[in-house]
């Protein structure tokens, strides 16, 4: 009776350790996803005088849920060699600051669209894709996230919007600008990029 | 959102293009995996740059071999998705003629008709414009063996035009009845047949394409109801609403894509490619001829 206990608590427990990690990812994913939300319908913080105290909470949150590094080298794949730390350190510097200017405006516009999480892939032990919608009044669009379990945390390192990879589009962008040129010439590329937008 | 996260979405003319994906993807040729660097090198750089907040190695080390990326992203089939351009000026400069029609021209004509339209109605009028597609869309499917698409697709036909108004409202892909478009074309059909993409096209006004995709030109002037009015006009007249209309829906989209990019057009050539690709391996995956090619995981270690 008692083997029988023993083995029924064990197998409790191994179910219940593998439904736990399978949700990890999203679980991440999802926490980060709402705090971003929070920040966004937070009553208090409307209006244009917030938007450098909301930008500054939404930087936050990017740090914790992205992995910039992974992300900014899967960009750049064999051409990272030929950076010096130096300016590998500005590219992923750059990068980012590209990246924000480029989307906060659209997050800031968010506006009670509905973000479902409907399905989760562990890929390898240490990756997974998470799926997930938003819905607009006038079309559904796919976003998915690709995570990578590091210490012991899940972060983001490629979304893919409407079966479009963000990491795989520029990289394309890079490796024909380093085609011929050297990395200070995209460095260049990126500085004047982040003027522009600013 | 109204301008949604990290959006890389195609413009208005590539969707309703919607040419197959090309199954023509080329794989990198594997270098010789590199070996792992010391660790004692890493752990003595850290110590001389403890000082530093920043973590050195990960900026110094170089045991990420880049190859390393490409086998473990594989589980994701992200191939190197390319497309061969050797028409590369032509199409850049009807992309600068598109990039300029779209901000000289069909923009404030969309913003325009966007101040006096409500919303709703143009939901509408794009789900009309949508529904008289099916006969396209029927005949794609059938010649893809995609038969529960095409049953879909009919079902979808026939509930929106009695209970959508003329197809007007989409209740058929509400959650009682949840019957999904099936939106496909020539070029997705030329696709799941094997058929390369060919090269990369940016037609003036269309938008971008390519050589396979063009073909979904074919379908969508026979089959679409539209081009069969009399006074040649009246026919473009409707398409030319027709976008306007969809335009409408999507301001705010190209914008995003030119503006997140470093290089606009390799980054919509790249999209355009990726897009198109992952459609056609959907399509492919319902195809009852193909679907055993795709199931098939391209994990290689």
């Amino acid at each position: 009776m008692k083997k029988y206990i023993l083995a029924l608590s064990l197998i409790i427990v191994f179910i219940l350790a593998v439904s736990a990690g399978a949700g990890e990812p999203t679980a991440a994913v999802e926490a980060s996803v709402n705090q971003v939300l929070n920040v966004l319908k937070d009553p208090k913080l409307k209006g244009p005088d917030a938007k450098n105290i909301k930008t500054e909470k939404l930087r936050v949150i990017y740090k914790s849920m992205f992995d910039e590094m992974e992300f900014s080298r899967r960009t750049l794949t064999r051409n990272w060699k030929n950076f010096t730390p130096a300016e590998r350190r500005e590219f992923v510097d750059l990068f980012e600051q590209v990246l924000e200017k480029s989307y906060l405006d659209k997050i800031l516009d968010y506006s009670d669209e509905k973000i479902v999480f409907y399905k989760e892939t562990i890929i390898a032990k240490d990756k997974a894709e998470i799926q997930s919608k938003i819905i607009t009044s006038s079309k559904e669009i796919p976003i998915d996230y690709r995570t990578i379990l590091k210490d012991g945390k899940w972060k983001v390192y490629d979304v893919v919007v409407e079966n479009v990879s963000l990491v795989q589009n520029y990289r394309t962008q890079f490796n024909e600008i380093l085609a011929d040129g050297t990395p200070e010439d995209l460095l260049k590329i990126l500085r004047k990029k982040v003027k522009d937008q600013s | 959102m109204k301008h949604t996260l990290f959006l890389l979405v195609i413009t208005t003319w590539l969707i309703l293009f919607l040419a197959p994906p090309c199954a023509a993807v080329t794989q990198s040729t594997p270098e010789d995996k590199q070996t792992v660097s010391s660790s004692d090198d890493a752990s003595g750089k850290e110590m001389e740059k403890a000082v530093d907040d920043t973590p050195a190695s990960p900026y110094d080390d170089d045991e990420y071999g880049d190859d390393e990326y490409d086998y473990e992203d594989e589980p994701f089939s992200e191939e190197r998705v390319t497309i061969d351009d050797p028409l590369e000026p032509v199409n850049r400069v009807a992309n600068i003629f598109n990039d300029r029609m779209y901000f000289w021209v069909l923009k404030p004509v969309a913003q325009a008709y966007k101040f006096v339209a409500p919303e709703p109605a143009r939901i509408s009028v794009k789900n009309f414009f949508f529904h008289l597609g099916y006969p396209a869309r029927f005949l794609n499917c059938l010649l893809q063996t995609d038969f529960a698409g095409a049953g879909e697709e009919t079902g979808r036909f026939v509930i929106n035009t009695i209970w959508g108004i003329g197809g007007l409202m989409d209740p058929a892909a509400g959650e009682k009845i949840n019957l999904q478009k099936q939106d496909t074309d020539l070029g997705e059909t030329l696709g799941v047949y094997g058929v390369g993409h060919g090269f990369y096209i940016v037609w003036p006004v269309f938008g971008p394409s390519s050589t396979r995709d063009s073909a979904t030109f074919i379908d969508r002037h026979l089959l679409y109801p539209t081009s069969y009015f009399c006074p040649w006009y009246a026919s473009t007249a409707l398409t030319a609403f027709d976008y306007v209309n969809s335009a409408s829906l999507r301001i705010g989209e190209y914008e995003s894509l030119i503006g997140a990019a470093i290089d606009p057009y390799t980054a919509m050539r790249n999209a355009y490619v990726q897009y198109r690709l992952k459609s056609v391996k959907a399509r492919r995956a319902r195809s009852l001829l193909f679907r055993e090619n795709e199931i098939r995981p391209s994990v290689t270690k």
